[in-house]
């Protein structure tokens, strides 16, 4: 497998000016509002729209070059596509579906990616027969049948409610193993870009605002700026340690243990937690009588200002980073300075359920 | 998948009908298109040439016009029994036929009522004249003038009556004189003029009355037939047969009047 | 009841089925799915038919194909006979006034396929052919279907058209419809009446007969 090269270039009919590239087994979001063109780049690399100047390589093949007159048509494309509507085929079952994108296909190997995307035993029903998280598995699976060299989703958990949505990231997540090649998704949620992504690319009006690993692009409020700066956060890994009785989890955290509301797993397994930057509080001291279960012991990395009255801290604790976004005046009285130990103080209930994913978050190219 | 059955069965159901080109069955049977006012006189008098020679006809009845434009183009027809004569000579003038012709019968035309209406037929127009002044006049039916000879004569016997701006309001046009009998006799006209020949076959006279209309009131009707050029032998027996002693007799019995054999 | 015409008809209208059917299926999926200039004037012209009076319509189609044209010419020189006032001639009469019935509702049904259903194809690496076949096909079947039938019933009763250019030739080219008028005309009523209804009956029962498969077809989408 190989990395996936992308230029768009064109004025009409939305102005586009982007150019990206993925590596094999990595997943890259294209996040941005409605109109930005993301859809738009998804759609060039497919073959579904060419826009004035562009090109796109895989691996070596070039799938599109208006500079040199090549446009292969998407069908010699080897490209999965997942739809925001599906598009399944209406009036084939599930393991049809998946069949269709086959070069030869082999009933029992559509089975088995099926069984992939943990939809055993519905494989002979209709879509209509399906529910929206059935659906979604099967546009998986019909798009990994294809064997293809870029895999595409075009914000394929907008049509879902939150509780399939949350399952449909645990899935995509396990299936990263598999996924040897590169990955673009779509989305406008910016949650689901930092659990799911390595890299992101953020575009506004066709064009890229920033650009670089997830973990950079969410901690940089002018990054931010464009999708809504209260969406800076930073991923940190844990441990299921035990499930207690009063309902709450105790995780096994870089400094310490974390205690957060009924997090779905067994002891043991590895997770991941989304740490909002605006809910976590700063303190010098280790505070005590709060209410507040979560006291992480760090240091401060770095204190980046932002264009309005707020300041972005980067916390080390253990090697990872925590960030708390705090007001100007707090960093200024408290006199923070890259070095000086702090705890974070992060409330139990203020971490959402759909932001503890199973990790890790690093992608593996497939064995 | 069972789509392609479905279509399958379809498509079968078609072939079953057969895809084989119609039986030309009946090659050799002589094509003859002869006006509709003919209809009834011609299938008795194909009878009678089928029982002395054995040789059927096949007919194809329509409008005097219709048929001069197909055989223009090229229409298979053997012999062309026309309502009128003028088309006839036209067709000899552009060289489409070898002879202009031969006169075969002379019509006659009738004014009909149906029964019921409030039309006595006249053959001087007298009553038709005293409901058109009373106002009792809905619908009239004639053959459309424009290119039905009976139509024509219709109107020159109207405008000798004086009737024919009077009649304007009311008038039915048939697109050929059986449609305006038709129309005359279908209870929806006070009544109309065509054919005599048409009323007097069986099926026509128990709709209604009629009463002839003088020959001076319009030009003749004199009717021709012409043999076309690819006629057969039995197509040229049966033109022969049309001026027999046996077929004038028929014709008489439907009103025409013969012009003396020669 | 004239068989002879009977036959003729349902012949005339499988032949017409026959040819329009690849005609409506390839023609109806490039209305659907092509955009460019002049499309409306052609969708235009594929509506001619049905604007003037069949006996006119008629008229011109014998002018077009008769002696001395082009098409008339070609005819006779490749078969010894003329195409007008001929079975054949009925049928490519048949399949020009028939274009709007075999066409439109052939259109409506692919244009009925969702645009993303086809996208999803390409990108299942299916080649346009492929794709007609094994997607667009089988969810448009119901608009080409509902095209067959109108075509079928229309040829049936088409009258004006096959008079002009066939001569009610019997045997030939003397349809059922035409020998209904007969009838009509001759004062037989009854006659006309018996053959009305028996080509009543077939016409009904074919519809019938499509909408059930139709509706079958249907079932199994949802």
């Amino acid at each position: 497998m190989t990395a996936l090269e992308v230029m768009a270039r064109a004025t009409a009919p939305i102005p586009l000016d982007v150019s990206f590239r993925v590596e094999p087994g990595e997943l890259l979001a294209l996040v941005g509002h409605s109109g930005s063109g993301k859809t738009t780049l998804l759609r060039t690399i497919a073959g579904l729209w060419r826009p004035h100047a562009a090109r796109v390589v895989v691996g070596g093949m070039t799938w599109l070059d208006t500079a040199a007159g090549i446009d292969l048509a998407p069908h010699r494309r080897r490209v999965g596509f997942v739809f925001q509507t599906y598009a399944l085929f209406p009036h084939m079952t599930a393991v049809q579906n998946v069949m269709a994108a086959m070069d030869r296909p082999d009933r029992a190997e559509a089975g088995r990616t099926l069984d992939l995307v943990n939809l055993s035993g519905l494989a002979d029903r209709r879509p209509a027969q399906l529910s929206g998280g059935q659906q979604q598995r099967v546009a998986v699976a019909r798009a990994l049948a294809r064997k293809p060299h870029a895999l595409l989703l075009d914000e394929p958990f907008s049509a879902v409610d939150r509780a399939t949505r949350e399952k449909l990231y645990a899935e995509i997540i396990a299936l990263r193993r598999h996924l040897a090649m590169p990955v673009v998704l779509v989305t406008h949620d910016m949650n689901e870009a930092q659990l799911l992504s390595d890299r992101m690319v953020v575009v506004a009006q066709g064009h890229t605002i920033r650009e670089g690993t997830t973990a950079q692009v969410m901690a940089d409020p002018q990054a931010l700026r464009a999708m809504g700066i209260r969406e800076l956060a930073a991923m940190l890994p844990a441990i299921i340690a035990a499930h207690e009785a009063d309902g709450l989890t105790r995780l096994d955290a870089p400094t310490g243990p974390l205690f957060l509301p009924g997090v779905v797993g067994a002891p043991g397994a590895r997770v991941q937690v989304r740490i909002m930057a605006h809910e976590v509080i700063l303190s010098r001291q280790r505070p005590i009588g709060l209410s507040a279960q979560n006291i992480i012991a760090g240091k401060v990395a770095r204190v980046v200002p932002g264009a309005g009255p707020g300041v972005v801290v980067h916390v080390d604790v253990g090697g990872h980073e925590i960030l708390a976004r705090i007001t100007r005046r707090a960093a200024d009285q408290m006199a923070l300075t890259p070095g000086d130990a702090v705890h974070a103080i992060l409330k139990s209930m203020s971490v959402a359920r759909d932001h503890v994913t199973p990790g890790p978050g690093s992608a593996r190219v497939a064995d | 998948m069972t789509t392609i059955i479905h279509r399958r069965s379809l498509l079968g159901a078609l072939a079953a009908v057969g895809f084989a080109r119609p039986v030309m069955a009946q090659n050799g049977v002589p094509v003859v298109a002869a006006a509709s006012s003919m209809q009834f006189a011609m299938a008795e008098i194909a009878e009678a040439f089928a029982a002395e020679t054995g040789q059927s006809i096949r007919f194809s009845f329509g409008s005097s016009g219709n048929f001069a434009r197909q055989i223009r183009e090229g229409a298979p027809f053997e012999v062309f029994i026309a309502a009128d004569e003028d088309i006839i000579p036209g067709l000899h003038r552009d060289g489409l036929v070898a002879d202009p012709g031969t006169v075969y019968a002379i019509g006659r035309l009738v004014i009909v009522a149906p029964h019921g209406s409030d039309l006595v037929p006249d053959g001087s127009f007298d009553t038709l004249a005293a409901l058109l002044n009373a106002g009792k006049i809905t619908r009239f039916a004639i053959a459309n003038p424009e290119h039905a000879p009976y139509g024509m004569r219709a109107r020159e016997a109207l405008q000798a009556r004086g009737l024919w701006e009077a009649l304007q309001p009311f008038l039915v046009q048939g697109e050929n004189v059986t449609q305006a009998a038709q129309f005359a006799l279908s209870g929806n006209a006070e009544g109309g003029i065509t054919a005599y020949s048409l009323v007097l076959s069986a099926d026509i006279a128990r709709l209604g009355t009629y009463a002839l209309i003088p020959e001076a009131a319009h030009a003749p009707l004199r009717q021709r037939m012409v043999r076309l050029p690819g006629a057969t032998p039995a197509a040229n027996t049966f033109y022969d047969y049309m001026q027999s002693h046996a077929a004038r007799k028929i014709l008489e019995r439907y009103g025409f009047a013969v012009p003396a054999a020669g | 009841m004239d068989w002879t015409a009977l036959t003729l008809s349902l012949q005339l209208a499988a032949w017409t089925v026959a040819i329009l059917l690849p005609v409506s299926v390839f023609m109806g999926r490039f209305l659907a799915y092509r955009r460019f200039r002049g499309k409306g004037l052609v969708e235009a012209l594929v509506m001619l038919p049905l604007v003037l009076p069949p006996t006119v319509f008629g008229f011109y189609l014998l002018v077009a194909f008769g002696r001395n044209t082009p098409v008339g010419d070609l005819w006779q020189s490749l078969f010894g006979q003329p195409l007008v006032f001929s079975f054949e001639g009925l049928v490519v009469a048949s399949v020009i006034v028939n274009l709007p019935f075999a066409i439109q509702p052939a259109q409506r049904g692919f244009e009925a396929v969702a645009a993303d259903v086809r996208e999803a194809a390409k990108c299942c690496g299916m080649a346009p052919m492929a794709s007609l076949w094994l997607v667009e096909l089988p969810l448009a079947w119901p608009g080409v279907m509902t095209a067959m039938v109108l075509t079928f019933a229309h040829t049936l009763g088409e009258f004006g058209v096959v008079l002009m250019v066939g001569g009610s030739i019997p045997g030939e080219t003397k349809t059922i419809a035409i020998a209904i008028y007969d009838r009509v005309q001759g004062f037989d009523d009854r006659g006309a009446a018996i053959m009305s209804g028996v080509l009543v009956a077939i016409s009904l029962f074919t519809i019938a007969l499509t909408q059930w498969m139709s509706a079958r077809m249907g079932r199994r989408l949802s």
